[in-house]
């Protein structure tokens, strides 16, 4: 059983190429729980503070974005074999769709997650930039839950209540709901998940690796 | 004897929060809403959680009121996006309401349990029920890094304004060391105790489905069928 020995003797597995396996030891699995766990509870709770108007609510998704950095830079640094951040993008959306999500947010964050396994095997799970564009796409699963307005904005507009309730409104919410704003978000949750990456690694070299925790 | 008390199968409890899930997000989900909240509602007084109950409904009703009387009174650019903004966030609410509930029953045996009759590959089905447990330990160090914030006046949305990075830097790094700190002990022994072993567990009390899943179903087609039949509320 390599897995097990891998485990046991972590410094061998550092030196060797890292073989592509999908074999997961026990240590993986608590690792990958423990912070995809890390991960939503500091999320929830940067999130928590946008209650209170909804107008903060779309900045909040940006901190969001960088709060996630410093979690999945940490957790890609343990990460030595693939399918690891696949199956934390996995676990994360089912645990988010168990939790009241939509199956559209569901299906992209595992995409995502996919797309961001493809980066980190490019750099061979070595390479420190890897790691950072790696969370850059990963990090627009912050933006995941907003798919829906794109593709219901149709229905918004044919019930009945919109007639009566003035031009104002309907302009007001033709701008907001409209692409460019949707789209500027997208982009603006991209730019907020690479700071998130670069934020994460300086305080990983900041923090965790003084105190032997990277 | 808790062993005993009548409970809902989980995988009930699961396809039930990805039908209202589904139901509520889908284009014309505003009509199924009131009776996912009243669903979610009834859930929480069933298993005697007052406190979801209670405030399930108000922070609805204060959704309702913001996102469809509101633009109604006071029609202006900001008001829309409010309403719009909370006509968005309501369906969530009640999603998450019904997901609460399971979130809030299930343990993590009950759910590996449930995902094992399923057959969901064994990294994601041990993986999601160690997430179940983990999740009060992380929990509490995250309200603990809070409380110490909050002492130092270190919190608030103004503070995380005018200095973003500091402000997650000074939460995330404490809570982080914390939560991984302590989760060294319960893997070492979720370890001892067989996790993640290739043999195949039995479990205690198994996931069957039973009368109190039957009333469920029963409920929840006779409140479909009503979301779907009479005139809706909420368009």
């Amino acid at each position: 059983m390599s897995t097990e020995a891998q485990t046991t003797a972590p410094t061998d597995a550092a030196l060797q190429r890292p073989r592509f396996s999908l074999r997961f030891s026990a240590r993986d699995l608590l690792r990958v729980a423990i912070f995809a766990v890390i991960f939503i509870v500091a999320t929830y709770v940067i999130g928590m503070l946008g209650i209170l108007s909804p107008l903060v609510w779309l900045v909040i998704v940006l901190f969001q974005a960088i709060v996630g950095g410093v979690t999945v830079i940490l957790f890609l640094t343990r990460v030595k074999h693939a399918g690891m951040l696949t199956l934390f993008g996995i676990v994360v959306a089912l645990f988010y769709l168990l939790s009241g999500n939509t199956l559209l947010s569901t299906a992209g964050i595992i995409v995502l997650a996919l797309i961001a396994e493809l980066i980190l095997w490019a750099g061979r799970y070595r390479s420190k930039w890897a790691t950072i564009w790696a969370y850059t796409v990963f990090g627009l699963s912050f933006f995941t839950p907003f798919l829906p307005l794109l593709t219901d904005r149709q229905a918004y507009f044919a019930s009945s209540s919109w007639t009566q309730m003035g031009d104002d409104y309907v302009r007001a919410s033709d701008t907001l709901l409209s692409t460019p704003v949707i789209g500027s978000l997208a982009g603006g949750t991209l730019v907020a998940s690479f700071l998130g990456g670069l934020l994460g690694s300086a305080i990983l070299r900041k923090h965790f690796v003084r105190a032997g925790l990277a | 004897m808790s062993l005993r008390r009548l409970g809902l199968d989980p995988r009930t409890k699961i396809v039930l929060v990805i039908a209202c899930s589904i139901a509520v997000m889908s284009p014309a989900g505003n009509r199924f809403v009131p009776y996912a909240l009243l669903l979610a509602i009834g859930l929480a007084v069933w298993e005697g959680e007052w406190r979801r109950a209670a405030g399930l409904p108000m922070v609805a009703a204060a959704m309702w009121m913001l996102g469809w009387l509101l633009p109604v009174w006071w029609p202006n650019p900001l008001t829309a996006i409010i309403s719009i903004a909370c006509v968005y966030l309501i369906r969530f609410l009640v999603a998450i309401g019904v997901g609460a509930h399971l979130i809030a029953t299930t343990s993590s045996t009950q759910l590996a349990a449930a995902f094992r009759t399923w057959r969901i590959p064994r990294p994601i089905s041990v993986t999601l029920a160690v997430m179940l447990r983990f999740f009060p330990v992380v929990g509490t160090e995250a309200a603990a890094v809070l409380d110490a914030m909050r002492l130092r006046g270190l919190i608030g949305v103004r503070g995380l304004m005018r200095h973003p990075v500091l402000s997650v830097e000074r939460f995330t790094v404490p809570m982080i060391a914390a939560s991984l700190r302590a989760s060294e002990d319960l893997s070492a022994s979720a370890i001892l105790r067989g996790l993640g072993s290739h043999r195949i567990p039995t479990s205690m009390n198994a996931p069957r489905f039973g009368a109190p899943d039957l009333v469920l179903v029963l409920l929840v087609a006779a409140l479909a069928a009503a979301a779907l039949l009479l005139p809706a509320p909420l368009t």
